[in-house]
């Protein structure tokens, strides 16, 4: 388990998962696994399933994830 | 080259009322209602293609009845655009944003961090408009909104960047939006930016003929590997939607 962390976004809405980040705040710790969330977790912002997010390579913004943690969106 | 042709009438489609379960998420009277036709997939239509290059959601859409729309909710880092075909536009978004559009005018909304929107008509006639999605190419950015008009009178027979690239319009995207209104028949040839980029075709109205494939209102065609595109429009008026994305 050494691969680097993933993003996941939520093709519903745009919601990120990031591995690294994990949910806290919905009860799921930093460091959770994309494959050891329930397949029936749903995305918190829409519903969308968890099978309708797709992996991403994205880069983020400079400060960012930290700048945007306190984001109510 | 590489292609797929996408007719009309088999792209997704999804009828949206205003009241019961879908109630908090569609706007308006009991009688109003709202259709989409995805070109990929979307929302419950999943039998359909992923995307196409970074674009994702390209829905052709009907707000039917007074007050139609999408209640306010949120997004994060989708760069989200509409079209206005006909009828008019109530956008709302976080941004503070109250914008009225029309035919010719379009948006781009790129939600970065988080942003919330509600779209809305809250005029008699139907509102037609075109959405489309875009992935970024960088995660979290500020949100941003900007605003811009398609004239097709001033643009008439010529293929217009309105999004992206040379136009007036930038997003954090390696993608770029092209328009073209034709009132008379003609050929055009459309240079791709790279052989790593791919070429969505979309026939608003009228009819065109894209390397030998006959195309008519709302259809559209894939297109990549390959280094130019060239076609022909009809003798009606036609009006057409070229999405460039690095694929």
């Amino acid at each position: 388990m050494n691969d680097p962390f993933a993003r996941y976004l939520c093709l519903g809405c745009g919601f990120l998962y990031d591995e690294q980040i994990g949910l806290p705040e919905h009860g799921i710790a930093a460091g959770t696994r994309w494959n050891d969330i329930p397949d029936d977790w749903v995305c918190p912002d829409c519903g969308t399933p968890k099978a309708h997010f797709e992996m991403v390579a994205i880069p983020y913004a400079p400060g960012e994830p930290e700048a945007s943690a306190s984001n109510t969106f | 080259m590489e292609r797929f042709i996408l007719k009309a009438a088999d792209r997704g489609y999804n009828k949206l009322v205003s009241v019961g379960g879908p109630a908090s998420y569609i706007a308006g009277h009991p009688d109003a209602f709202l259709t989409r036709h995805s070109s990929f997939n979307f929302d419950d239509y999943q039998s359909g293609r992923h995307g196409f290059g970074k674009m994702r959601v390209f829905g052709d859409e009907t707000f039917s009845h007074a007050g139609c729309g999408y209640n306010m909710h949120p997004h994060h880092d989708f760069i989200i655009m509409a079209f206005i075909l006909s009828g008019e536009l109530t956008h709302i978004n976080t941004l503070g944003k109250v914008d009225t559009l029309k035919a010719g005018d379009y948006y781009a909304f790129s939600a970065g961090s988080g942003g919330k929107h509600c779209e809305l008509n809250i005029e008699q006639e139907d509102l037609h408009v075109i959405y489309v999605w875009v992935l970024p190419d960088t995660l979290l950015l500020p949100p941003t909104y900007q605003r811009a008009h398609f004239n097709a009178i001033a643009a008439r027979n010529k293929l217009v960047p309105v999004v992206g690239g040379n136009s007036s319009l930038p997003i954090n995207q390696d993608l770029s939006i092209s328009r073209l209104d034709s009132d008379t028949p003609g050929t055009y040839e459309y240079k791709l930016k790279s052989p790593n980029h791919g070429v969505y075709f979309f026939v608003v109205d009228g009819s065109a003929t894209l390397d030998g494939v006959s195309l008519d209102k709302r259809d559209s065609v894939g297109i990549y590997s390959t280094d130019t595109i060239t076609f022909q429009t009809g003798t009606d008026k036609s009006d057409i939607l070229i999405v460039e994305t690095i694929m």
